[in-house]
C-alpha cells in the first residue's frame, strides 16, 4: 500500500517574529513493514540555515533558523511511503518471559529496550496503573493475547472525547476521568506497561481515514496520530494501537518514537518577538492510486 | 568550648586533642604536626588584640569586593555565604602531592566516564556500569549525547573531601557540571596575605596564580581550533544566581567578558556576541550555569544562561563550552558506587583517592549490605548532585526508618546509602579566642594537556560540629585559606603579569554587549527623571509648606506638571484645585516614597539602583556606592521617618545633591565611549521630553505668565542664577522660555540636549551601507532644526500657540528616538519563548 502525505503547519504572529529556531519531526521512518518512497519539507520563507540530523532515537529531525525573523511561517512535509503488512504472530512467548528479558537485559536489543521502562516526562509510573493492568496478565498467557486483553478493556474503559483533555492533560487525570484521544490513551497505556516492568515506547505517525460511505474524501481533514510500541522479546517491538483498538498493519504511518509525545512533538521551537502566535494544521493521508494522475510522485527526495 | 586565650595576651594553640576525630594539627600526644610546626611556633610572638584586628581586616576585605559586587538589594542574602577566618588549614608537600595525584586519576576517570556515557557506552554495554546510571536518571540528557567528540570534556572540576578518624580524605562528591567555588578560594588568598601578621607568612606556601594560568591556557587551546586569538565569554546564570558575585570576580581576574544568554546568539552556523558595533563570533564560552537550560530549542526551558540552537554550533564544533554540557552527570552520587571497578577496567589500577563508602541500593547484593547496616548510615537519592536531600538514618525515628525502607523496596535503584564521617579538627579563630571546628574542602582541577592540574590550596569551609556538612560551597559557617607548603622556595606568579611586556595604545576597551548598552541607555534616563520629579517636587513643597499656599499662583501650574508627568494623580489638578490642597498636603508623602508609583520618584530612584547594580562592572566603584548609598538613604521605610512634609522636602533637598554627586561622578570617571554614550542618550532624551513637557504644562494652565510662574519655572529648570545676570529681576516670558529651549548655551535648554544627542548619533556604530542618514539621525536633526528655528515672535506670543506645537513635537520625537535607538542596538535581544507546539494534538 502506498501513500502520499502532506503535512502542513502554519504560524502567524501579529507583530513579526525577530529570530526563530526550530525543529521538526515531519520525515517518516523507514521500519521492517515501511519505506521511504519520497520526502521532502518546504519552508516558507526560506530559512537561513537548515540541517537534518538524527536525534537520540533515530528519528529524523530538520533543524532551521530564521535569523530575520517572519510574520508568516509555513512547514509544508510531504511525504510517500509504503507499507507492507506486518508479519504476523500466530504464536508468542509468555509475558513471564517477556518481562524477565527485559529486566535482566542480556541480550543487545533488551539493553536498548529497557531504557523504555522507566518514567519520562509524561509517562509517569505508579500501583495504580499496575494494578489496573495486571488483570490481563494471568499465568504463562502469551503477551500477545495479554495485549488483545488490554487493548479489549481499555477500549471499553476509556472513551473517546476530543473535549475532555489538553495537550497537557496528566496521564494521572486521564486515567481518572476516563476520556481522552489518542495521545492520551497512548501515554496512559505506555505508563501502564511500563508501571508493570514493560517496555513501552511513543509512536507519532498518521492513520488513514476512510471517507463514510457514500461521500468524497476531504483533503486535509485528516490528523496526526499517536499509539505506542511494546517490546515482546523474540518478536522485538509489537505496535497497538488503543484509540482504535488494533494491532496496526498498513493504516498507520510510523513518523517518530521516543519515549513520549515530548520527544517526538511535530513542531518544536523558540522564537524571540512576535505576539500571541496563532497556529494551524491540517494533515491528508492520501493512498496514491487515489490521487489524481498529475500530483503523483512530484515529491521529489532531498 | 574551651577557653585558650584571652584578650590582650599572646595567641596560643589549643594543646588538648579531640578523641574521636582527627585533628589536623595536632597529634594525639598534642605536639604540632610537621607541616603545621612552623606556624605554630611563630604563633607566641603575636598578641590576641593583633590578630582579632587583622582577622577583622581580612573580612572588611572580603565585604569591599561585596560592596563592589554585591548585588542584593535587600542586604540579607550575601554574595558570600560565610566569614573569613584568618587561621589558616595547612598541608605538608609529602601528604598533598599524594592528594593531588589521587585527584588527578579521579578526574581523568570521571572525564572519561562522561564522554562514553554520552558516547560509546562501553562501561554499560561490559556491565561495569548498570544501565539505571543513564536511563533511570533524569540528570541524563539525550541532547548531549554525540557533543563529547574532544579529548577532553571536564576542563574545571571539583572534588569535596573530608578526613576520617583514621587520617584519611575521602572524597565526598566530585562536582564538574560548572563548579563553584574556585574564585573564593583565590579571594580568600588575597585577603588572608594582605592581612595575615608578617611575623605568620610562610614563604613556602605555594601560590594559586600557576592554577589560574593553567586554566587560562586551556581554555585559549580549546578555542585556537577556531581561531589563532579565540574570543573566550563567561556566561552567568545572571545577578539573581546565589554565585554571581564568583562569576564577576571570576570573569575579571581571567580577563573574559561576563555575558549572559541574551548576549549570545546563534546565527547560521556560529556563536555571536551581540555588541553595540555588530555581532562577535565567539569561540570557547565557559558555562556558569545549569547544563539542563543551557539550549531552550532543544532542551526546553527559558533559563537566563540558555542559548537556543547552541547544541547544534557545538555538535558541528564551531564553538568550545567548558564543560562540555552533560559533565553533571557524574555528578550523581552513584557513580561513587563503581568507581573502585571503573578504575580496575579502564586503568588496571586501584582507586588512589577513596570515595566516602557508597553503596547503590539497585544491586542485589549492596541493598543486602546496606540492610545489614541500615542505623549506621546516610541515604541519598542516586541520581541527584549529592548535597541535596539526605537523610540520616540513625536520627529517625522507628517509624520513620520504616517508611524509608517501603520507598527504597519500592524502587530501589533510585537510592544510594553511604557511611558518615566524622570530619576532621581544625583551630578556628573565634570571638578572640582559638577554638576547634570541622572542615571541609573544596579542591580544584583544571584539564591541562591530556591530564589536570590541581589548584595547590582550596576552599575550606569550617562548622562548629563534625556532623555530616551539606556538600554545597554555601554551607558551613566560616571559610579558610588552605596553605599548601612547598618543598622549597615558590617563585611568584601572577596573572595580573606580563607587566614588562609593551602594549599597542589603545583608545577603546573590550567588547561592549548590547545588554549593558540597553541597561545604561535606561540607567540614563531613570537619573534624569528622578532628578527632574526631585526639582518639581521641591517647588511644590516649598510652596504648600508656606503659609500663603492657597495665593500662589504658580501652584495650579506645578501640579498639573506632576500630574502630568504621573507623580500625583491627575485628579489633583483639576481647577478647583484649592478644595484639593489638603488631601494633596496629607498623599504627597506616601506618593513620593512609593515605590509602586510606576511613574514616581522613588521608582526611578530604585530603578536607577537596580540598573547599576546589574552593570557596575561598566562604572567606576565609586559611582556604583553613591548610586547605592542615594538608594538606601531614600528608599528605607520613609513612611515611618516623615512626619510631614518638611521633613519630605528635607529629603528631596538631600536627593537633590546626592543625584548631582552621582551625576557628576559619572560625567567625571567615565570614559567618554559606547557607555557613556548610551547612558547620556538616555538622560538626553529624558531631559528634552520633560522640559518640554513641562512647558506645555506650564502653557496649559496659563494663557499669560505672571511673574510667579516665570520664576517657578526658572526655579524647576535650574537658571535662576543665570537670568539675574543676564537680565536682573526684569521676568520676561520670552527671556525666560529662549532659557528653558533654544539658548545653547544653557545646560538645560532643550536644544542643547538636542544638539548633543545630534552628536551621539553621529558617534554610535553604523552599518554604513547607506549613504544617506539613518533614521535615528533624521528625526534628531529634524529637532535640532524645529528648536533653532525658533523665532522672538514665537517666543513673545501670547498664547504660545506655535511654540506649544514644537514642545508637542519635540515630546514626540524623543519617544520616536527612544524607540529606534533600541530597535537597532539594544534590544535584538528578547527572552526567548517556546512554540507551544502542543496546540497541535494528534488525533
Amino acid at each position: 500500500m502506498k501513500y502520499r502525505i502532506v503535512h502542513k503547519t502554519s504560524y502567524s504572529s501579529a507583530d513579526p517574529v525577530s529570530v526563530g529556531h526550530n525543529e521538526a519531526w515531519l520525515t517518516p521512518r523507514c521500519t521492517q513493514s515501511q519505506s521511504v518512497l519520497a520526502h521532502r519539507i518546504d519552508i516558507e520563507p526560506q530559512p537561513s540555515t537548515r540541517v537534518v540530523l538524527n536525534d537520540y532515537f533515530g528519528n529524523t529531525v530538520t533543524q532551521f533558523l530564521f535569523n530575520q525573523g517572519y510574520s508568516k511561517l509555513l512547514i509544508s512535509a510531504i511525504n510517500e511511503v509504503e507499507i507492507v503488512t506486518p508479519a504476523k504472530w500466530v504464536t508468542s512467548p509468555p509475558w513471564e518471559v517477556v518481562l524477565a528479558d527485559v529486566q535482566a537485559h542480556y541480550s543487545h536489543e533488551a539493553l536498548q529496550a529497557f531504557e523504555f521502562t522507566f518514567d519520562s516526562p509524561r509517562c509517569r509510573r505508579s500501583t495504580a496503573f499496575a494494578d489496573y493492568g495486571a488483570s490481563s496478565f494471568h499465568p504463562d498467557r502469551p503477551i500477545l493475547e495479554v495485549l488483545a486483553d488490554l487493548l479489549e478493556r481499555f477500549f471499553v474503559d476509556f472513551k473517546y472525547d476530543s473535549t475532555a483533555t489538553t495537550v497537557s492533560t496528566p496521564v494521572e487525570q486521564v486515567f481518572r476521568q476516563r476520556r481522552g484521544v489518542c495521545q492520551d490513551f497512548a501515554h496512559l497505556l505506555i505508563s501502564i506497561l511500563r508501571s508493570l516492568g514493560f517496555a513501552a515506547r511513543y509512536v507519532s505517525g498518521y492513520l488513514r481515514t476512510l471517507p463514510p460511505p457514500g461521500k468524497p474524501r476531504l483533503v486535509g481533514a485528516d490528523a496526526s496520530h499517536a499509539w505506542l510500541s511494546v517490546y515482546c522479546g523474540p518478536l522485538g517491538w509489537i505496535d497497538i494501537d488503543p484509540t482504535n483498538k488494533q494491532f496496526p498493519t498498513t493504516d498507520h504511518l510510523t513518523i517518530a518514537w521516543g519515549r513520549d509525545y515530548t520527544d517526538v512533538a511535530p513542531v518544536k521551537g523558540v522564537y524571540i518577538g512576535g505576539s500571541s502566535p496563532q497556529l494551524s494544521v491540517s494533515v491528508d493521508v492520501c493512498p496514491i492510486n487515489e490521487l489524481p494522475a498529475a500530483e503523483s510522485l512530484d515529491a521529489s527526495a532531498t | 568550648m574551651t577557653v585558650y586565650a584571652a584578650p590582650g595576651q599572646y595567641l596560643r594553640v589549643p594543646h588538648t586533642v579531640p578523641t574521636l576525630v582527627y585533628h589536623e594539627m595536632l597529634d594525639r600526644l598534642g605536639n604540632p604536626r610537621p607541616a603545621w610546626k612552623s606556624f605554630v611556633e611563630r604563633i607566641p610572638n603575636v598578641t590576641v588584640t593583633d590578630f582579632a584586628h587583622r582577622a577583622q581586616q581580612a573580612e572588611q576585605l572580603l565585604d569591599e569586593n561585596g560592596v563592589t559586587f554585591n548585588i542584593f538589594h535587600d542586604g540579607q542574602q550575601s554574595q558570600r555565604p560565610w566569614s573569613l577566618d584568618l587561621f589558616p588549614f595547612i598541608i605538608g608537600a609529602n601528604e598533598w602531592d599524594n592528594l593531588a595525584g589521587g585527584l588527578r586519576q579521579r578526574a581523568r576517570l570521571l572525564d572519561r566516564v562522561v564522554r562514553d556515557c554520552y558516547g560509546p557506552r562501553e562501561l554499560i554495554q561490559n556491565g561495569v556500569l548498570p544501565p539505571e546510571v543513564l536511563f533511570a536518571n533524569p540528570g541524563f540528557l539525550r541532547p548531549f549525547v554525540g557533543i563529547h567528540q574532544g579529548p577532553q570534556s571536564i576542563t574545571l572540576f571539583a572534588t569535596e573531601l573530608a578526613r576520617g578518624p583514621d587520617g584519611g580524605w575521602r572524597a565526598m562528591a566530585d562536582r564538574a557540571e560548572a563548579p563553584a567555588g574556585a574564585a573564593f578560594a583565590l579571594e580568600n588568598r588575597i585577603a588572608v596575605s594582605r592581612a595575615m601578621p608578617p611575623s605568620l607568612h610562610d614563604p613556602l606556601v605555594r601560590r594559586l596564580a600557576p592554577f589560574f594560568l593553567a586554566l587560562q591556557n586551556r581554555l585559549k587551546a580549546l578555542g585556537q581550533k577556531l581561531s589563532e586569538n579565540p574570543r573566550i565569554v563567561l556566561l552567568s546564570p545572571g545577578a539573581k544566581y546565589p554565585y554571581y558575585f564568583e562569576d564577576v570576580y571570576l570573569a575579571r581576574y581571567l580577563g573574559y567578558t561576563l555575558v549572559e544568554g541574551a548576549d549570545l546568539a546563534v546565527r547560521d552556523d556560529r556563536v555571536f556576541l551581540k555588541t553595540l558595533a555588530g555581532l562577535v563570533p565567539i569561540d570557547v564560552i565557559i558555562s556558569r550555569g545549569v547544563e539542563r537550560g543551557i539550549d531552550p530549542l532543544e532542551l526546553g526551558g527559558g533559563e537566563p544562561h540558555g542559548i537556543p540552537g547552541l547544541l547544534k554550533v557545538i555538535r558541528e564544533g564551531k564553538v568550545a563550552v567548558a564543560n562540555v554540557p552533560g559533565c553533571g552527570l557524574i555528578e550523581s552520587p552513584i557513580f561513587m558506587a563503581f568507581l573502585p571497578q571503573i578504575c580496575q577496567y579502564w586503568l588496571g589500577e586501584d582507586l588512589q583517592l577513596k570515595s566516602i563508602p557508597t553503596w547503590w541500593c539497585g544491586d542485589q547484593g549492596q541493598l543486602k549490605e546496606v540492610m545489614g547496616r541500615f542505623t549506621e548510615l546516610v541515604i541519598k537519592p542516586a541520581f541527584q548532585a549529592s548535597g541535596g536531600e539526605e537523610v540520616i538514618v540513625s536520627r529517625l525515628d522507628p517509624e520513620g526508618r520504616r517508611e524509608l525502607i517501603d520507598q527504597i523496596t519500592a524502587h530501589p535503584y533510585k537510592y544510594v546509602a553511604q557511611e558518615l564521617i566524622a570530619r576532621s579538627a581544625v583551630p578556628v579563630f573565634r570571638n578572640g579566642e582559638v577554638q576547634n571546628g570541622h572542615a571541609a574542602i573544596r579542591t580544584f582541577l583544571t584539564a591541562n594537556q591530556d591530564d589536570y592540574d590541581v589548584m595547590p590550596g582550596g576552599l575550606v569551609r569550617v562548622a562548629p560540629t563534625p556532623d555530616p556538612m551539606v556538600l554545597s560551597i554555601s554551607a558551613g559557617d566560616s571559610s579558610k585559606d588552605l596553605w599548601v607548603l612547598a618543598e622549597s622556595l615558590v617563585k611568584p606568579v601572577s596573572l595580573l603579569g606580563d607587566i614588562d611586556k609593551p602594549v599597542v595604545l589603545r583608545r577603546t576597551s573590550a567588547i561592549f554587549p548590547s545588554r549593558v548598552a540597553d541597561d545604561l541607555f535606561w540607567f540614563g534616563q531613570s537619573l534624569d527623571r528622578a532628578d527632574f520629579l526631585c526639582r518639581l517636587l521641591r517647588a511644590v513643597i516649598e510652596r504648600l509648606t508656606a503659609e500663603s499656599a492657597s495665593d500662589a499662583p504658580e501652584l495650579p501650574w506645578l501640579i498639573r506638571a506632576l500630574a502630568d508627568q504621573g507623580q500625583v494623580e491627575p485628579g489633583f489638578a483639576i481647577e478647583s484645585f484649592l478644595v484639593q490642597l489638603p488631601t494633596l498636603t496629607d498623599e504627597l508623602p506616601r506618593m513620593i516614597s512609593n515605590v509602586e508609583e510606576s511613574r514616581g520618584v522613588a521608582a526611578a530612584i530604585s530603578e536607577m539602583d537596580r540598573l547599576a547594580s546589574l552593570e557596575r562592572l561598566w562604572m567606576s566603584p565609586d559611582t556604583f556606592r553613591k548610586v547605592r548609598e542615594t538608594a538606601l538613604a531614600f528608599l528605607e521605610s520613609p513612611e515611618t521617618r516623615w512626619t510631614g512634609l518638611v521633613d519630605v522636602l528635607e529629603a528631596i533637598n538631600q536627593l537633590i545633591l546626592d543625584l548631582a554627586a552621582v551625576s557628576g561622578l559619572l560625567h567625571d570617571g567615565m570614559v567618554r565611549g559606547p557607555a557613556w554614550r548610551l547612558l547620556d542618550m538616555g538622560r538626553r532624551i529624558e531631559r528634552a521630553r520633560n522640559t518640554a513637557s513641562m512647558l506645555r504644562s506650564v502653557m496649559s494652565v496659563n494663557a499669560t505668565f505672571e511673574r510667579p510662574v516665570l520664576k517657578s519655572l526658572l526655579e524647576v529648570i535650574d537658571c535662576r542664577m543665570t537670568y539675574r545676570a543676564r537680565y536682573f529681576d526684569n521676568l520676561q516670558q520670552n527671556a525666560v522660555l529662549d532659557l528653558c529651549i533654544s539658548d545653547e548655551t544653557s545646560p538645560r535648554s532643550i536644544v542643547s540636549q538636542l544638539v548633543a544627542l545630534s552628536d551621539h548619533v553621529d558617534a554610535l556604530p553604523n552599518d554604513g551601507q547607506s549613504v544617506l542618514r539613518n533614521e535615528e539621525k533624521r528625526i534628531v536633526m529634524m529637532a535640532v532644526h524645529a528648536v533653532r528655528m525658533v523665532s522672538p515672535e514665537n517666543l513673545e506670543q501670547v498664547p504660545a500657540t506655535a511654540l506649544q506645537q514644537i514642545l508637542l513635537d519635540v515630546e514626540k520625537d524623543m519617544s520616536t528616538l527612544s524607540h529606534v535607538i533600541t530597535r537597532k542596538y539594544l534590544l535584538h535581544s528578547g527572552i526567548p519563548r517556546q512554540i507551544t507546539s502542543g496546540l497541535e494534538l494528534p488525533q
